[in-house]
C-alpha cells in the first residue's frame, strides 16, 4: 500500500462511496455499506499514518489536468450558489457569489498565470492528524447517523425517506475534508473549501422546514464572505507573491509584513468557516439540522478547517503585531461565547457556543504563536473533535428518547436513561476535567500564554483564565439538571441502546479515554513533530516526558490523574451499591411525603418540588449580548484589516 | 472504641424543633447558644439539618400536624441519636394536656430519651438534660456498633 | 528524589495535612469564640467532630452524591500532594479546580431545594475565584520563569515582592475557599440556615466526614500556596500564611455574609483587576 494510493483513496473513495450509498435503495444494505465505508476510511487513515510516518509530500504527476478539472467543478459550484441566490431572491448570496465568481474566473482562465505549485499534497504530521480525526471521528458519526436518521424520520412521520440524500452528503463531505487538509495548492484548498460550504448548505436544509431553509441560506452567505476573502487572498498571493502554495505563503516569508494582508484574508475565511464572532450566527442557526450534521460538520471537522487554516498560517505572522491581535480576538471569542452559553437552555445551542469558544481558543493558540502554543492548538483540535462528537451524538440520542433538546426537559435524566446520562457526563467532564485532552490543551495554552512576545500578553492571559472559568459554569449547570436525581428507592434499569449508538458512543468514549491516557506519547509522537516540521523548531513540552510520569525533574504527571480518577471516581461509580434501608428522603423541613419530592403544604394539599435552571436571560440572554458580540467582533476584524492593509502598502 | 465514644460525647450536634410550643422553651434553648451559656464549649452546634444532627431537642406538646413533621425529622436523623423533650409541654403536654388537638407529650410521637421539666425550662436545666443525653448517646452508639441495626420511629 | 522518597513524602503529606488543618480549625473556632466574647470549644474539637461523623450510621439519598464526594476528597488530597512534591503549579490548580467541580456536582446530583441552591452558588463561587487563581499562577511564571514549585523554592527573591497585588487577590480566594464571611455563600460552618447547609445538606455521617477532610486538604493547599510567596526561607512564608489565616478569622467575625452577585462583582472587578494590573506591570516592563 503505497502512500500515494492511500492518499488518493482517502480523498476520492468517499466521493465514490457517497454515490454508491445514494444508489442503494434498501435501508439495511445502505447501512451496511456505511459501516463498510467507515471501517475502510478509519483503517486507511491509520495505515496512511504508519506508512508515511508524517513525511510525505508528493507531487501529483498530472496536476495540470487535475487542476483544470477542479477549476471546472469549482465554477459549477459557484454557479449553483448563484442559482440558489437567485431562486431564493437573496441579494446577499447573489452578490457574494458574483464577487467571487468573476475574480475566480479571471484568475483561473483569463489571467494567464499558472504558477506551479509543488508539492501538490503535503502529508505532514498535522495533515495526518486532521485526516485521522476526519476519517475516524467522521466515520463513527456516519455510523451513528444510520440509526439516528431512522428515528428522526419516524419522529417527523416522513412518508418518503430522504436518508439516501443525507448519507450521500455526509460521506462525500469526508472526502472533501481530506482533500482540504492534504492539499498544498491554494486553489485546490479553495475548491474543497467551497465543497464543504455546499455540503453544509445541503445538509442544513435537509428537513426542508422553513426555518431550515432560512438558516441554510444564512450559513451560505456567511461562508461566502469567507469565500470572497479567500479569492481575494488567492489573487493577491498570485499577483504580488507569485505563488499559490500554502507552504510558501505560510513558512517561506517570515517577518515579511506585506504578506500579512493575504494571510489576514485567508484567516478571515477561516474565521467565517469557524463561525467566530461576528459570524457565529450561522452556526447557531445550523443547529436546526439533524444532529449527525451538527456532530460532523459543526463541531468535529468542517469548522475545524477554519481553525486548521489559521494554525497553518501561524508561521507567517509569527513575531508580528498581527499575532497578538489574533490571540486577543480568539480570547474575546472564547469569553463572549462562554457568557452567551450561560444564558442558553437549548442543549444544541450550548454545544454550538462551546464549539465556537473552543475554536476561538485554538485561534488564540495560533495567535500566541510559540511552538508550545501551536502544540496546544493541535491537541485541542484532536480532543475537542472527539469530545464534541460524543456530546452531539448523545444529545441527539437523548432528543430522540425524550422528544426535546431543552436542558430543562432533561431533568433527572439519570433516572430515565442512565446509559445516555453516563455518556453525557463523561462527555461534559472531558471538556473541563483532567486528565482528558481538552484540559491538557487548555493547560498547554495557559503555559504558552506566558511566552507571548508582546506587552499585551496579560490581556490574553486574563481572557483565557476568565473564559475557561466561565465554560466550567455552563457545563456544570447542564449537568446539574441532568443529574438531578430523586432518592434512590429503586434501582434504575438501563435500557439497551441500539447497536449503532453503542458502537459510536461507547467507541468514541473508549477512544477518548485511551487517547487521554496516552496523551504524553501521543503528543511526543504526533503533535510535536507536526509543529517541528511546519515551524522548523525543536519543541519540548514538559508534561510529556516518560509518559508524563516523571517527578524527578519536577514535571507534573498527567498519568497520575488517570489513576486518581480511576480510584476516586470510576471505582466508586462501579462498586457503590446503595442498600434500600439506608435511603432517606431529601430534607424539605420535614414536610416531605415519604420518599417523594412532594410535600404537604397549604391546607394540607400536596405540592411537588420544582427545581429549575438559572439562565439570567434578562442580563446575559442571547438577544442582549448578540449585538454587542457582533459590534465588538466586527470592530476587531476591521482593526486587523486596517493594520494588515497598511503593512501591505508598505 | 473509646476514642469513638469520647468523640460522640464531645461533639453532639443539635437539631431543634418546635412542635407547638409557645416559644418560651425555644427562647431558653436559643439562650444556651449565646455567649452567656456558650454551649459550643461542649462542642455543641445547632445544625438545623437532621442529617447532621445527633440530638433532637423538641419543645411543645405535639399535635397531629407536626407529629408528621417530627417523625420525618426523626427518621432522617442517622444513628446514634437521642431525643430530649424540653419543657412541661414536651414531657407530658403541660397545661395543654387535655386540649383536643395536642398529643400530650413528645413520647406519644417518637421515643424520648431525656425529659427536661420546667415551664419554661431554664438554660441550666436544658444543658443538664443535654449532658445526660450524651451519656445515652454513647450507650446507643456502643450498642449500634455491636449490632449494626438501624432504628426506626414507632409509627 | 527517588521513588521511595517520593512515596514517603506523599504519605507524610496525606497523614500530616489533616492533622495540621484540624488543629488550625480548632484554633479558628476558639479564636472566633474569644472574639465573640465566648469561651469556645477545645482545640481538638474538629477531630472529635470528624471521628464522631465517621461513627454515624450511613444514610444516603442516592449513589451519585457518594461518588462525587469520593472524587472531591481524592482530588483535593492529590492536589496537595502534588503541590508538596514540587509539581507544575498550573496543573495542580486545575486539579484543585476539579475537586471543587466534584463537590458542586455532589450537591447538584440530588433533587433537593437547599442542596441545589447551594450547588449553584458553589458554581458562582468557582467563577469568582478560578480566574484569579489561574491568572495568579501565570503571574508566578512571569515573575519566576517557571511553573515548577522547585524553582520557586530555590529563588532568593520572594514572590511577594514581584506579585504584591496578586497576593492580595489570593487572600480573596482564600476567603472564598475557607468559606468565611463575606463569601460563605454556598455553605459554612456557622448557623447560616437560609439554605440550611447548602452543598452539604444531603450528606451525613461518614460522607460528611469525607467532605470535611477534603475541605481540610483544600485549606492546606491554599495556605501552602500562600506560603510560597516567601519561599526562601520558607518559615517566613509559613508565618505569613498563618498571619493570613488569623486575618481571615477576624474578617469572618467582623463581616456579614453578602450575596453571590456581590461576591462575583467584587472578585472579578477588584480581584481580577488587581491580578491584571500586576501582570500588566510584569509584561509591559519585561516583554
Amino acid at each position: 500500500m503505497t502512500g500515494s494510493f492511500l492518499l488518493g483513496f482517502l480523498i476520492l473513495f468517499p466521493f465514490v462511496a457517497a454515490f454508491i450509498a445514494w444508489a442503494i435503495p434498501s435501508h439495511g444494505l445502505r447501512g451496511a455499506w456505511v459501516w463498510i465505508t467507515a471501517a475502510a476510511m478509519a483503517i486507511a487513515s491509520i495505515v496512511f499514518l504508519l506508512v508515511t510516518k508524517g513525511a510525505y509530500a508528493p507531487d501529483l504527476p498530472n496536476s495540470e489536468s487535475a487542476g483544470i478539472l477542479i477549476g471546472i467543478l469549482d465554477l459549477l459550484l459557484l454557479l449553483f450558489f448563484l442559482y440558489v441566490g437567485i431562486r431564493a431572491k437573496s441579494w446577499v448570496i447573489t452578490i457574494l457569489t458574483l464577487v467571487q465568481l468573476f475574480p475566480f474566473v479571471w484568475l483561473e482562465w483569463m489571467s494567464g498565470r499558472h504558477p506551479a505549485v509543488s508539492p501538490t499534497f503535503i502529508a505532514d504530521p498535522l495533515a495526518i492528524i486532521m485526516v485521522l480525526v476526519i476519517s475516524i471521528v467522521g466515520s463513527v458519526i456516519c455510523i451513528y447517523a444510520t440509526r439516528y436518521m431512522v428515528e428522526h424520520e419516524e419522529h417527523l412521520h416522513l412518508g418518503k425517506s430522504r436518508q439516501r440524500r443525507f448519507m450521500f452528503y455526509m460521506i462525500l463531505f469526508l472526502g472533501a475534508m481530506n482533500g482540504l487538509v492534504l492539499s498544498n495548492n491554494l486553489l485546490w484548498i479553495y475548491f474543497f473549501w467551497e465543497v464543504t460550504t455546499f455540503v453544509c448548505y445541503q445538509l442544513i436544509l435537509h428537513d426542508l422546514t422553513p426555518i431550515a431553509v432560512t438558516n441554510a441560506q444564512r450559513a451560505l452567505w456567511m461562508n461566502l464572505i469567507g469565500g470572497v476573502a479567500f479569492v481575494a487572498a488567492l489573487i493577491i498571493a498570485d499577483v504580488s507573491f507569485e505563488t499559490l502554495s500554502l507552504r510558501t505563503i505560510a513558512t517561506e516569508h517570515p517577518r515579511e509584513l506585506a504578506i500579512l494582508f493575504p494571510v489576514f484574508l485567508l484567516a478571515l475565511a477561516g474565521f467565517a468557516k469557524a463561525a467566530q464572532v461576528p459570524f457565529h450566527g450561522w452556526l447557531l442557526g445550523a443547529m436546526v439540522a439533524p444532529t449527525p450534521v451538527s456532530a460532523l460538520l459543526h463541531s468535529s471537522t468542517m469548522v475545524k478547517a477554519g481553525a486548521y487554516l489559521v494554525l497553518r498560517l501561524a508561521p507567517a505572522f509569527h513575531a508580528t503585531p498581527f499575532s497578538i491581535v489574533v490571540a486577543v480576538f480568539g480570547g474575546f471569542v472564547l469569553l463572549m461565547t462562554a457568557v452567551m452559553a450561560l444564558g442558553q437552555s437549548n442543549a444544541k445551542k450550548v454545544l454550538a457556543y462551546s464549539t465556537i469558544g473552543n475554536l476561538g481558543l485554538i485561534i488564540l493558540c495560533a495567535g500566541i504563536n510559540t511552538p508550545l502554543a501551536i502544540s496546544a492548538g493541535i491537541i485541542l483540535v484532536i480532543f475537542h473533535a472527539i469530545s464534541k462528537a460524543i456530546l452531539f451524538m448523545t444529545v441527539g440520542a437523548i432528543e430522540n428518547r425524550i422528544g426535546s433538546r431543552d436542558i430543562e426537559d432533561m431533568e433527572g435524566l439519570c433516572n430515565v436513561a442512565p446509559m445516555l446520562t453516563g455518556v453525557l457526563v463523561i462527555g461534559v467532564l472531558s471538556m473541563i476535567a483532567p486528565p482528558f485532552g481538552v484540559l491538557i490543551g487548555k493547560w498547554a495554552a495557559l503555559e504558552a500564554g506566558t511566552g507571548v512576545m508582546s506587552r499585551w500578553s496579560f490581556v490574553v492571559i486574563l481572557l483565557l483564565a476568565l473564559g475557561s472559568s466561565v465554560t466550567v459554569v455552563f457545563w456544570l449547570k447542564w449537568l446539574a439538571r441532568v443529574l438531578c436525581a430523586v432518592p434512590e428507592t429503586e434501582t434504575c434499569k438501563p435500557t439497551p441502546l441500539p447497536a449503532a449508538y453503542n458502537v459510536s458512543l461507547w467507541g468514541m468514549v473508549f477512544l477518548l479515554c485511551i487517547l487521554s491516557a496516552v496523551a504524553a506519547p501521543l503528543v511526543t509522537g504526533l503533535v510535536v513533530p507536526a509543529v517541528d516540521s511546519w515551524y522548523n523548531a525543536k519543541t519540548s513540552i514538559g508534561m510529556t516526558t516518560n509518559w508524563g510520569l516523571t517527578l524527578d525533574n519536577g514535571f507534573v504527571p498527567i498519568l497520575y490523574f488517570v489513576v486518581i480518577g480511576l480510584v476516586f471516581l470510576v471505582a466508586p461509580a462501579l462498586t457503590i451499591r446503595v442498600q434500600r434501608e439506608r435511603v432517606k428522603p431529601v430534607y424539605m423541613c420535614g414536610e416531605n411525603i415519604e420518599y417523594k419530592t412532594s410535600w404537604h403544604g397549604l391546607a394540607d394539599g400536596t405540592f411537588d418540588l420544582a427545581v429549575g435552571g438559572s439562565y439570567f436571560s434578562r442580563d446575559i440572554g442571547e438577544e442582549k449580548l448578540n449585538m454587542w458580540a457582533i459590534y465588538l467582533g466586527l470592530g476587531a476584524l476591521v482593526f486587523a484589516l486596517a493594520m494588515t492593509l497598511m503593512m501591505f502598502q508598505i | 472504641m473509646s476514642i469513638l465514644r469520647t468523640s460522640r460525647i464531645k461533639s453532639p450536634w443539635l437539631l431543634h424543633f418546635d412542635s407547638g410550643s409557645c416559644n418560651g422553651c425555644d427562647i431558653e434553648v436559643l439562650a444556651c447558644l449565646t455567649p452567656l451559656y456558650d454551649i459550643e464549649r461542649f462542642g455543641i452546634v445547632n445544625q438545623g439539618n437532621p442529617k447532621h444532627a445527633d440530638i433532637l431537642l423538641v419543645t411543645g406538646s405535639g399535635n397531629p400536624r407536626n407529629a408528621r413533621v417530627l417523625k420525618n425529622l426523626y427518621n432522617q436523623m442517622p444513628d446514634p441519636k437521642v431525643v430530649v423533650a424540653i419543657g412541661a409541654c414536651g414531657c407530658s403536654g403541660g397545661i395543654f394536656r387535655d386540649a383536643f388537638n395536642t398529643l400530650g407529650g413528645i413520647d406519644n410521637i417518637i421515643p424520648v430519651d431525656v425529659y427536661v421539666p420546667g415551664c419554661a425550662s431554664r438554660p441550666e436545666a436544658i444543658i443538664d438534660g443535654v449532658v445526660k443525653a450524651l451519656g445515652k448517646l454513647a450507650e446507643k452508639g456502643a450498642a449500634m456498633d455491636r449490632k449494626k441495626v438501624p432504628q426506626e420511629a414507632k409509627v | 528524589m527517588g521513588i521511595g522518597m517520593t512515596m514517603a513524602v506523599a504519605v507524610a503529606t496525606l497523614v500530616l495535612a489533616p492533622i495540621v488543618a484540624g488543629v488550625l480549625n480548632g484554633i479558628d473556632r476558639r479564636f472566633t469564640a474569644r472574639l465573640q466574647g465566648r469561651v469556645g470549644p477545645p482545640l481538638a474539637q474538629p477531630f472529635y467532630d470528624v471521628i464522631k461523623l465517621l461513627g454515624k450510621e450511613l444514610i444516603v439519598v442516592n449513589r451519585l452524591q457518594l461518588i462525587w464526594a469520593w472524587g472531591f476528597f481524592g482530588f483535593a488530597a492529590a492536589s496537595l500532594v502534588l503541590l508538596i512534591l514540587g509539581g507544575d503549579l498550573l496543573v495542580v490548580v486545575f486539579s484543585v479546580g476539579f475537586a471543587a467541580v466534584c463537590l458542586a456536582l455532589g450537591a447538584l446530583s440530588v433533587k433537593s431545594p437547599y442542596s441545589y441552591l447551594g450547588g449553584i452558588r458553589e458554581l458562582w463561587q468557582m467563577l469568582s475565584y478560578e480566574p484569579i487563581l489561574l491568572a495568579s499562577v501565570v503571574g508566578i511564571y512571569l515573575a519566576k520563569g517557571s511553573f515548577l514549585v522547585d524553582v520557586i523554592l530555590k529563588d532568593s527573591w520572594p514572590l511577594i515582592a514581584q506579585l504584591p497585588l496578586v497576593f492580595i487577590a489570593l487572600l480573596l480566594v482564600l476567603t472564598i475557599k475557607m468559606r468565611k464571611s463575606p463569601f460563605d455563600i454556598s455553605t459554612s460552618h456557622h448557623a447560616h440556615q437560609e439554605i440550611v447547609k447548602g452543598v452539604t445538606t444531603e450528606y451525613s455521617g461518614p460522607y460528611l466526614a469525607l467532605i470535611e477532610l477534603g475541605h481540610w486538604y483544600e485549606l492546606m493547599f491554599m495556605l501552602t500556596l500562600i506560603a510560597l510567596f516567601w519561599a526562601n526561607p520558607i518559615w517566613i512564608g509559613i508565618l505569613i500564611a498563618l498571619i493570613c489565616f488569623l486575618l481571615e478569622m477576624i474578617v469572618d467575625v467582623t463581616w456579614a455574609r453578602m450575596t453571590w452577585r456581590w461576591m462575583l462583582r467584587v472578585s472579578l472587578a477588584v480581584g481580577l483587576a488587581l491580578v491584571g494590573v500586576n501582570l500588566a506591570i510584569l509584561t509591559f516592563f519585561n516583554g
